[in-house]
C-alpha cells in the first residue's frame, strides 16, 4: 500500500514539488511562530528574583546640570524625606530601576593569570535594596556598613554569574576584577550570592548580573533612582504628595515618578507587541495555505475520476478511496516536515541562535507546528476526499 | 485580441466560482498585509498634514562625537547652544526650529494623575509644522523671550482634562510635575515624527536655564529650506558648520560632526546605525524593505502557483485547440499571465476596501495613537503595483508549464 502511494506520488512530482514545497513554508512559519511563543513562555516560569508589588520608582533628572555630582548630604536629606512619609515603607538607591530600557554591561574576570572573561550587566545598589525589591540571598549577605572602607569594592552576584566565573566553587569571599593585563580598573568582592536577579523583566533571557554596592558621594557615577516601597493600598494620587515632597527637597531637578507595575507594563507590551503582529500575520498566512491547499486537492481529486472509477470498478471500497486520498496528503505534508526539520535543526546545532532556541523550545515548537501542519491537511484532505469516495464507478468510468 | 482575452479570462474565472474565490480570497488577503505597510509607511514618509512641508525640510537629530585618538566616540542629540549658536544663523534657509525629544511628565488634577508626553519647541517650531488650530493661539516669539509659562494641549488631551469644547481649556492652569502651565492654545491630534505629543511649552520653561550652554542634549533642529531644490545644498552646508564645531573640552571630543537629514534619512540612519557619513543609507533601507515585502509574497504566491497549475489541466483541450491553430506558446503564456493579473487587480480593488476597514479599526484601536491614514491616490498606485508583482510572481510558473504541452496529447485530453 505505501510503495503504491509513493509510486503515484512520484508519477505527479513536479506538481507535487510545489504543494510539498508550499507545506514546507507554511511549516517554517508556524515553527517560527511557536518557538517565539514558547521562548516566551518558557522565560515567563522562570523565577523573576524580585517582587516589584508596592515599588515605586523615581529617576532623578537633573537637568542641564548633568555633570554635577550629587554628595552624600543630598542623599541622606532625599532618604529621610521620602521615608518620614507615612506611605513609604522602604527607600533605597539605585542606577536602574528593574524593567528599565537602560543597561550597563562589562567584561569582568578572576583575579590572577589565566582567568576567562565573562560578560555581565551590572548596576550600582545601596544597603536598602535587598529589602524594598525582596531579594533572596542564598548565600553571604547583601551590601551593609560592614563594608565602609573596604579595600575592594563589594559586589553581589546572582546565581548564574557565580556559576560562570566561579564554576563549582563558593563564591562568597572570591576576587574578580574589571580591566585587562596590567591595567586593572577595580577589583571586586563577592559577599553574597543572590537566587537570581532578571532586571528586564519576565519575557527577557537570564542573564549575568552583578550588584556593586553605591556609596553616596563615591565612586563613577550617582545612583539617580530612588526605589521606594510603599504601604499596601496605596493609590495613585501619592504620585503627587510624591513630587511635592521632591520638589521641597531640590526645586530645580525634575523627576519621573512611576509605581513599578505601569512600568512593568510597558515592558509587557514592547515585548508582546511583535509576537502578536507576527502571529496575527502567520495566521493569515496558514488560512490562506489551508484554502491553498483544499484547492489543489480539489482539482487534484476531479482530475483523478477516472483512476478512481477504475479502482473502485475493481473492487476497492469507498473507505478505501477514502483513506487513499487523505493518506497522499499525509505522505505530502510528512516529507515537507522531514525536509523542514532537517533544516531547522541547524538552528540548535549550529547555535546561532544561543540560548533563545534551546532543545526543549525546539522540540515543544516541532511538535506543536507538526501538529498545526498535519491538522491542517487532515481538514483540507477530508471534503475532496469524501467526494471521491462517494463518486459511482459507472459514472466515473464514463467522466470526460 | 486583448478583449477576448478578459472574455475568456471572465468565462473561465465564472465557470469555476468556487476556484475563483478561493484564488481572490488568498489574493485579498496578501495584498491587505501589503497595502496596510504600504499606506502606513507612505503616511509616514510622504509630506501631508502637520508635516505638510516635510518635502523642503531636513532634520538634525544627532551627533557624533570622536576622541583625538579615535577610540571613544559619542552619539548623542546635539544641545541647545549647537542649535542656537550654529544652527540658526545659517543663511540661504527659511527659518531654523528647535524642539525637544516628547518626554513623559504627569500631569496633576486634584487626585487626578495623568501621564503625558510632553514636547517643548521654539516659536519657529510651530511654523515649521501646520498644526491646525481648535481653540486660542500659538506660541509666539515674544513667549520665547519672557519665558511665559504657556502650554498648547491636543484636542484629545484638552478633553481629557477639561471635559467640554475645546475652549473649555483655555485660560485653564495645569500642573506639570510640579510647573504650573497656562492653556492658551488647543491644536488638532497629530501622528508625525516632529509633531507626535500631547502637550507642548516654550523651550525657556524649563526650570533651569543651563540648557543654553550645552552642545549636547535632547534637542532636535528642523532646518526649513525656501525651495525644495534647496536641500541638496543645506545638507553640504550643516555637514561644513559641523567641521567648524569646537567641543567645550577638545581633549575629549576633537571631531564633531552631524549631518541634515530629510525624514527616510532619518529612519534609515537610525535603522542602519550609519552614523559617520552624508550617506543616510536610504537606499538600503528601501531596499530591505521591497526585498522584504517579496519574501512574504513567496508563500502566497506558491499558493497561487498551485491553485493554477491545476486550472490548467482543466483547460488542456482549450489549449490544444489554439495550439493546434497556431497560437504560439509564448502568446498562450502572456495570455494565461494576463489573466492572473487581471484576477489579482480585482483581488487589489477588493483588497484597498478591506485595507480601508482595517486601517479604521488601526486609528479606532489606538495602537497607535493620533494615527490617521488616509488612503490617497498614491497608496491605490502602490496597491495596484504590488497586485501586479504579485500577479506575475505567480503566473510566470504555470504559464510556462502550460505552454510547453504538447498539443497532440492536449488535444486528446491526456497530460
Amino acid at each position: 500500500m505505501f510503495r503504491h502511494l509513493l509510486k503515484l506520488t512520484w508519477k505527479r512530482k513536479s506538481r507535487n514539488l510545489m504543494l510539498s514545497l508550499e507545506i514546507l513554508l507554511a511549516f517554517a512559519i508556524v515553527f517560527g511562530v511557536a518557538a517565539f511563543g514558547l521562548r516566551y513562555v518558557q522565560l515567563y516560569r522562570m523565577p523573576l528574583g524580585f517582587e516589584g508589588g508596592g515599588v515605586w520608582t523615581v529617576a532623578i533628572d537633573t537637568g542641564h546640570h548633568r555633570d554635577e555630582r550629587i554628595d552624600a548630604t543630598r542623599y541622606e536629606s532625599l532618604r529621610r524625606g521620602l521615608a518620614e512619609l507615612p506611605e513609604v515603607a522602604g527607600v533605597a538607591f539605585a542606577s536602574f530601576e528593574p524593567y528599565a530600557m537602560s543597561t550597563i554591561a562589562s567584561d569582568l574576570r578572576r583575579s590572577g593569570a589565566g582567568g576567562k572573561q565573562v560578560h555581565t550587566e551590572m548596576t550600582d545598589a545601596d544597603d536598602a535594596l535587598a529589602g524594598v525589591l525582596g531579594l533572596r540571598l542564598v548565600e553571604g549577605r547583601w551590601f551593609s556598613q560592614l563594608d565602609n572602607g573596604s579595600a575592594q569594592r563589594p559586589v553581589v552576584i546572582n546565581r548564574r554569574m557565580a556559576e560562570a566565573m566561579f564554576p563549582g566553587e563558593r563564591a562568597v569571599g572570591q576576587q574578580f576584577v574589571d580591566g585587562e593585563g596590567a591595567r586593572i580598573n577595580e577589583t571586586y568582592r563577592v559577599v553574597g550570592v543572590i537566587d537570581d536577579y532578571r532586571a528586564k523583566g519576565e519575557l527577557a533571557a537570564p542573564v549575568n548580573f552583578v550588584f556593586t554596592r553605591f556609596e553616596a558621594g563615591k565612586g563613577e557615577r550617582d545612583a539617580r533612582t530612588i526605589l521606594l516601597k510603599v504601604r499596601p493600598g496605596t493609590q495613585r494620587d501619592f504620585e503627587r504628595r510624591l513630587n511635592t515632597r521632591l520638589k521641597l527637597i531640590r526645586n530645580d531637578w525634575s523627576y519621573q515618578i512611576a509605581p513599578l507595575s505601569s512600568t512593568r507594563a510597558a515592558m509587557m507590551k514592547s515585548r508582546t507587541v511583535p509576537l502578536i503582529v507576527v502571529g496575527v500575520i502567520a495566521g493569515f498566512m496558514l488560512l490562506m495555505v489551508a484554502f491553498g491547499l483544499f484547492g489543489a486537492l480539489w482539482q487534484n481529486t476531479t482530475q483523478r475520476i477516472p483512476e478512481i472509477g477504475l479502482r473502485r470498478a475493481l473492487g476497492a471500497s469507498a473507505a478505501g478511496i477514502y483513506r487513499q486520498i487523505v493518506a497522499e496528503q499525509f505522505m505530502l505534508s510528512s516529507i515537507a516536515i522531514v525536509v523542514g526539520l532537517m533544516l531547522l535543526v541547524q538552528l540548535p546545532l549550529t547555535g546561532v541562535l544561543g540560548e533563545h532556541l534551546n532543545w526543549t523550545v525546539f522540540l515543544a515548537a516541532a511538535a506543536l507546528s507538526m501538529a498545526v501542519i498535519y491538522l491542517l491537511s487532515l481538514l483540507c484532505a477530508l471534503y475532496p476526499g469524501w467526494r471521491a469516495s462517494r463518486l459511482s464507478p459507472t459514472e466515473a468510468l464514463h467522466y470526460e | 485580441m486583448f478583449r477576448n482575452y478578459l472574455l475568456t479570462a471572465c468565462k473561465v474565472f465564472m465557470r469555476r466560482k468556487l476556484f475563483t474565490a478561493i484564488n481572490l480570497l488568498c489574493i485579498v488577503l496578501t495584498l491587505v498585509v501589503l497595502m496596510v505597510i504600504a499606506s502606513l509607511l507612505e503616511t509616514a514618509f510622504r509630506p501631508s498634514g502637520v508635516e505638510g512641508k516635510s518635502e523642503r525640510f531636513l532634520q538634525v537629530f544627532m551627533m557624533r562625537m570622536d576622541s583625538p585618538d579615535g577610540r571613544a566616540r559619542s552619539s548623542t542629540p546635539p544641545g541647545f547652544k549647537l542649535i542656537e549658536k550654529y544652527l540658526k544663523p545659517m543663511p540661504g534657509v527659511e527659518r531654523v526650529a528647535a524642539l525637544t525629544l516628547p518626554t513623559s511628565v504627569s500631569v496633576y488634577q486634584g487626585n487626578n494623575v495623568s501621564e503625558l508626553q510632553m514636547r517643548r519647541a521654539d516659536a519657529d517650531y510651530w511654523k515649521v509644522l501646520d498644526f491646525r488650530l481648535l481653540a486660542g493661539r500659538l506660541p509666539t516669539p515674544a513667549d520665547d523671550a519672557l519665558g511665559r509659562m504657556i502650554a498648547i494641549l491636543n484636542a484629545s488631551t484638552a478633553q481629557r482634562l477639561f471635559p467640554g469644547e475645546a475652549k473649555a481649556a483655555l485660560g485653564q492652569r495645569i500642573d506639570v510635575s510640579g510647573q504650573v502651565f497656562e492653556v492658551v492654545g488647543v491644536v488638532e491630534d497629530a501622528m508625525h515624527l516632529n509633531a507626535y505629543a500631547d502637550i507642548w511649552a516654550p523651550i525657556s520653561t524649563f526650570a533651569s536655564s543651563g540648557y543654553r550652554n550645552d552642545l549636547t542634549g535632547m534637542f532636535t533642529a528642523l532646518v526649513l529650506a525656501k525651495d525644495a531644490a534647496d536641500l541638496p545644498r543645506i545638507r553640504e552646508q550643516v555637514a561644513q558648520i559641523a567641521k567648524g564645531v569646537v567641543h567645550d573640552d577638545p581633549k575629549q571630543w576633537k571631531t564633531i560632526r552631524f549631518w541634515a537629514d530629510s525624514k527616510l534619512d532619518l529612519f534609515a540612519r537610525i535603522l542602519t546605525n550609519s552614523d559617520d557619513g552624508l550617506d543616510a543609507g536610504a537606499g538600503k533601507l528601501m531596499t530591505g524593505i521591497a526585498v522584504a515585502m517579496l519574501v512574504f509574497m513567496l508563500l502566497p504566491a506558491l499558493n497561487l502557483v498551485n491553485l493554477n497549475t491545476g486550472r490548467i489541466m482543466e483547460r488542456r483541450s482549450e489549449i490544444g485547440v489554439r495550439k493546434a491553430f497556431g497560437a504560439t506558446s509564448s502568446q498562450l503564456a502572456v495570455q494565461l499571465v494576463i489573466e492572473n493579473v487581471l484576477l489579482c487587480l480585482v483581488g487589489g480593488l477588493i483588497a484597498l476596501g478591506a485595507t480601508a476597514g482595517v486601517l479604521a479599526w488601526l486609528e479606532g484601536a489606538g495602537l497607535i495613537p493620533y494615527l490617521q491614514v488616509d488612503l490617497n491616490l498614491a497608496v491605490f498606485g502602490w496597491g495596484m503595483l504590488i497586485a501586479t508583482v504579485f500577479g506575475l510572481l505567480s503566473g510566470v510558473l504555470p504559464a510556462w508549464k502550460m505552454s510547453r504541452l504538447d498539443p497532440v496529447h492536449a488535444l486528446k485530453g491526456a497530460i
